[in-house]
């Protein structure tokens, strides 16, 4: 319920943002009632746009002074619901702070505003022989101050590391409005990491204003492969095998016969329709090392049934195999109308467990599934496909979704790997968690956040919202 | 080594079993107000403000197992007991290792490791300790045992207390059990040195190396008396005439390593670099492990000291300015600098570390940590650096995983709680 003088905190923000800064109309607030997660949509009360952190500063104090809860925002492509406003409120949308601030190459960091698109970054640094490494399959929306709150991944994070590994220091506005740096361009500040806890803290801790990130050499070279496959157990042994080799691929991804089938109408690629797996393997480094690497791959995919492993001939056709791999999920309207996708991790080698028991547990209710995945990692995305208007579809994809999570912590996994926990999975935090655990979660909440007024309902089941009943599975495919 | 209970005010010292009677241990502890000391193996007691309430030391040297190894999937759950040096010889029976240079390995251990945040020069290629643990188990300081993370390489379910837990210094939970990515081990190694005649063409090397087509997994600087000692280090002396010394390092395949000592050597010598050396293999592990043990083994006072990486060899200068005596070890890919003094007192000490040293680190992004200080006690001002913003949040995430408290009191960063 919102306070009565809540109009008064609308009218303070247009004196402080101007009246482009300041969203409330009913029909404005529609595009913020959820992100990339559907499922749920609930509109925030107000959505406010700063350009600097003394706005975000002074946003904060004033939602507190009015009692009213805020949560920050970036492009909203998070697919857990790290940004639906539970309960309303303030929605505080960074995309206005996209300032590149420096790029220091001699100290190897560079740093941004949170709303700065993760690939313009790496766009800036073109030419300069280095590069910003999380590279997550939304790239060319995503702000680096998501990726921050929800310490995102992307294929080549198998190598290089998701996106702690690559942030230095945080610049942020506490629940209260008070600005804090914490880390910076210096490595290892004394006192506690606080930098690396509130990395992933999906917004719950801190609204993040400046992100210092570490910039990563160019590769020498690269080889990029295209190993096929007759069945996916051959495939998925075949991860593990290149992985216990002692090989670390900067990227190791598969594809089963379903989604290449979508993938090749497409993007005509010419990958071979009746396979039924195939594996997307890079390696790069120094020139000195990568043909070995790519022998002892080819060996060990021949070894292992592969029907063929053919290497990316140009940078041409590189490109166009990243791009059938990163847009994959956008051609699966060529399969159904809706889908659902889930974002469990396994041991790599229950790998090819997992799969057998996604297929068997898509048969038990009948739900065609298809798979495209980070496979070095043992971060599977399943894709449950169905039509949203039938209702006992609806309800079979969800019991589905439930059983394959429910493996994935039977093999000694976890049932997110850089989506996040947002709303979407609260229901799953005790399955992985003791109340211990989320006791002492709860308790590293409020030494950040003590009125749980910054993002509440989020996360940890015991925040206060209680946990929201799913009746939806799914967003609506691109047709 | 002066043993361990030489440092705290230890009443008595209790070994726990197994991670069930670690919790009872910190339960009582809890109840009657008693401070606890946790201590892994001992070669780090120096580390932090010398406490002064008395309490128990708690020895992990019980929890040693290791608890689950499926090597294919490249992870190990180990009690945090276990020695470095035994965590080591683990792995390396499937070829791997955790990638984190540890002093006096057969004698610390991984939580210690985990809780002081300890590195050496490897960390230019593969990072530090927060890199590679990714689930962690703790009791807090009510009692209470909790987990974060866990088994698998990639996860983001639930905050992060790898990363929390991680240079703690036991002060908000004791860590009983830690899950780490582990990494394939290299096939050649092998370093490239070049002798200085000043800092000023370090920098001119340093600055070049960002362009440099080779990878290195270490970028290290020397300089001062310790590295003039020939019966210390007989590989790696400074001599007559040079001020200091630059080491590249290089791990990989033999073709690998190959090619980048040559190109660098190529490289250097178009800058009109000379006196070049190279050490591979076996000696150049040794020389990596004197480079780790420096901090260990340099002299009573000891500092790290952490700026932006293009601010190291000013911070050394501004070392040799203060004492010319001082001998130094920088991690100068990363900007962390281990200075070593051999005379000062207390009093001069503080002074310098907080009218001098300190101004000039924060100036340069970072700070300064005295290391170990055997000749008498330094504030804490003097001890963890110039306080920053982020202290006041410090304290409020001390106070929740430890009410009471009672985990290594007065060590830490925190101050008055």
């Amino acid at each position: 319920m919102l306070a009565p003088t809540f109009p008064n905190l609308v009218d303070q923000f247009r004196r402080l943002l101007g009246v482009n800064g300041v969203l409330s109309a009913h029909g404005e607030l529609a595009v913020y009632e959820c992100d990339g997660f559907t499922i749920e949509k609930n509109s925030p009360d107000v959505v406010v746009f700063p350009r600097s952190a003394a706005d975000v500063q002074a946003i904060v104090k004033l939602a507190n002074e009015h009692g009213v809860p805020f949560l920050p925002r970036g492009a909203g492509t998070s697919l857990a619901g790290g940004c639906l406003p539970v309960g309303g409120g303030v929605m505080i949308v960074l995309t206005r702070m996209k300032q590149i601030l420096e790029v220091n190459l001699r100290d190897r960091y560079a740093v941004v505003q949170p709303g700065v698109v993760n690939v313009w970054l790496t766009q800036a640094l073109k030419g300069t022989g280095y590069h910003y490494a999380p590279d997550p399959s939304s790239q060319g929306a995503c702000t680096i101050g998501g990726n921050a709150a929800t310490n995102s991944g992307g294929p080549h994070t198998l190598k290089y590391g998701v996106t702690v590994n690559h942030v230095l220091g945080l610049e942020a506005v506490m629940a209260d409005g008070s600005l804090v740096e914490f880390g910076g361009p210096a490595e290892d500040n004394p006192g506690l990491d606080l930098t690396g806890v509130m990395v992933g803290g999906e917004g719950t801790l801190a609204i993040v204003t400046k992100v210092w990130v570490r910039l990563t050499r160019d590769p020498q070279g690269v080889r990029t492969m295209l190993g096929i496959f007759e069945s996916c157990d051959d495939a998925t042994a075949a991860i593990s095998e290149i992985i216990s080799a002692g090989i670390i691929p900067a990227a190791l991804e598969m594809m089963d016969q379903g989604i290449l089938e979508a993938v090749e109408q497409a993007f005509h690629f010419g990958f071979p329709l009746d396979a039924q797996a195939i594996l997307l393997i890079e390696v790069d480094g120094l020139e000195a090392g990568l043909d070995a690497q790519r022998d002892q791959i080819v060996a060990i995919c021949r070894r292992l049934g592969a029907r063929e492993v053919r290497q990316a001939k140009d940078a041409k056709e590189r490109l166009l195999l990243w791009k059938s791999r990163k847009q994959a999920f956008g051609a699966v309207g060529r399969l159904s109308p809706s889908y659902c996708t889930q974002d469990g991790v396994v041991p790599r080698t229950k790998l090819p467990h997992i799969l057998r028991r996604i297929t068997e547990i898509g048969a038990k209710h009948g739900i065609r599934t298809v798979n495209v995945f980070h496979a070095g990692d043992g971060n599977i995305h399943p894709i449950l496909l169905f039509d949203e208007r039938n209702q006992d579809q609806v309800r079979r994809v969800l019991l589905a979704s439930g059983e394959i999570l429910d493996e994935c912590i039977a093999c000694g996994g976890s049932v997110t790997g850089e989506h996040g926990i947002g709303v979407e999975k609260i229901g799953f935090m005790h399955k992985l968690f003791t109340s211990d655990d989320l006791d002492v979660m709860v308790r590293l909440r409020q030494a950040f956040n003590p009125l749980g007024n910054l993002s509440p309902g989020k996360m940890l089941p015991m925040a206060g919202a209680c946990g929201l009943e799913q009746t939806q599975p799914g967003r609506r495919a691109a047709l | 080594m002066a043993d361990a209970t030489d440092m705290l005010p230890l009443t008595d010292t209790v070994a726990p079993a197994d991670q069930a009677e670690l919790a009872g241990v910190v339960r009582k502890a809890f109840d009657s107000v008693t401070p606890l000391y946790p201590i892994g193996g001992g070669t780090a007691m120096g580390f932090g403000v010398v406490p002064k309430r008395p309490g128990l030391g708690v020895s992990l040297a019980g929890l040693t197992r290791v608890v689950d190894y499926p090597y294919q999937d490249m992870t190990i759950t180990v009690e945090v007991g276990i020695t470095m040096a035994e965590l080591a010889a683990v792995l390396a029976r499937n070829g791997q290792r955790l990638p984190i240079d540890v002093s006096q390995a057969s004698q610390a251990t991984l939580g210690g490791l985990v809780a002081t945040n300890f590195s050496g020069p490897l960390r230019y290629g593969h990072g530090t300790v927060r890199d590679y643990v990714i689930g962690i188990s703790a009791v807090d300081g009510r009692g209470v045992t909790f987990k974060g993370g866990g088994r698998v390489v990639k996860n983001v379910a639930g905050y992060d207390f790898c990363k929390l837990l991680t240079g703690s210094l036991g002060t908000l939970a004791i860590i009983s059990q830690v899950t780490l990515k582990v990494k394939p081990l290299p096939v050649a190694t092998a370093w490239l040195t070049c002798e200085l005649p000043d800092f000023r063409r370090a920098e001119s090397l340093l600055a070049a190396m960002i362009d440099s087509k080779t990878t290195p997994v270490a970028i290290e600087l020397v300089t001062g008396a310790h590295w003039q000692a020939a019966e210390r280090t007989p590989m790696l002396i400074v001599g007559q005439g040079a001020l200091g010394v630059l080491l590249v390092g290089f791990e990989g395949t033999q073709s690998e390593v190959d090619w980048q000592v040559e190109q660098l050597r190529r490289e250097w010598q178009a800058q009109g670099a000379s006196s070049l050396g190279c050490h591979a293999d076996d000696a150049a592990r040794h020389l990596g492990s004197q480079l780790t043990q420096f901090g260990s083994s340099s002299g009573p006072l000891v500092l790290k000291i952490n700026v932006r990486p293009s601010a190291v060899t000013s911070i050394m200068d501004l070392l040799l300015e203060i004492d010319p005596n001082v001998s130094i070890a920088a991690h100068a890919g990363n900007g962390v600098v281990i200075a070593g003094f051999s005379e000062f007192s207390v009093a001069d000490a503080s002074k310098t570390l907080i009218q001098r040293l300190q101004p000039a680190a924060v100036a340069a992004g970072g700070n300064v940590v005295v290391w170990s200080c055997q000749a008498g006690e330094l504030t804490r001002q003097a001890v963890w650096g110039a306080g920053r913003g982020d202290a006041e949040i410090m304290r409020a995430v001390k106070r929740q995983f430890d009410p009471k408290g009672l985990l290594n009191p007065d060590r830490f960063v925190y101050g008055t709680l």
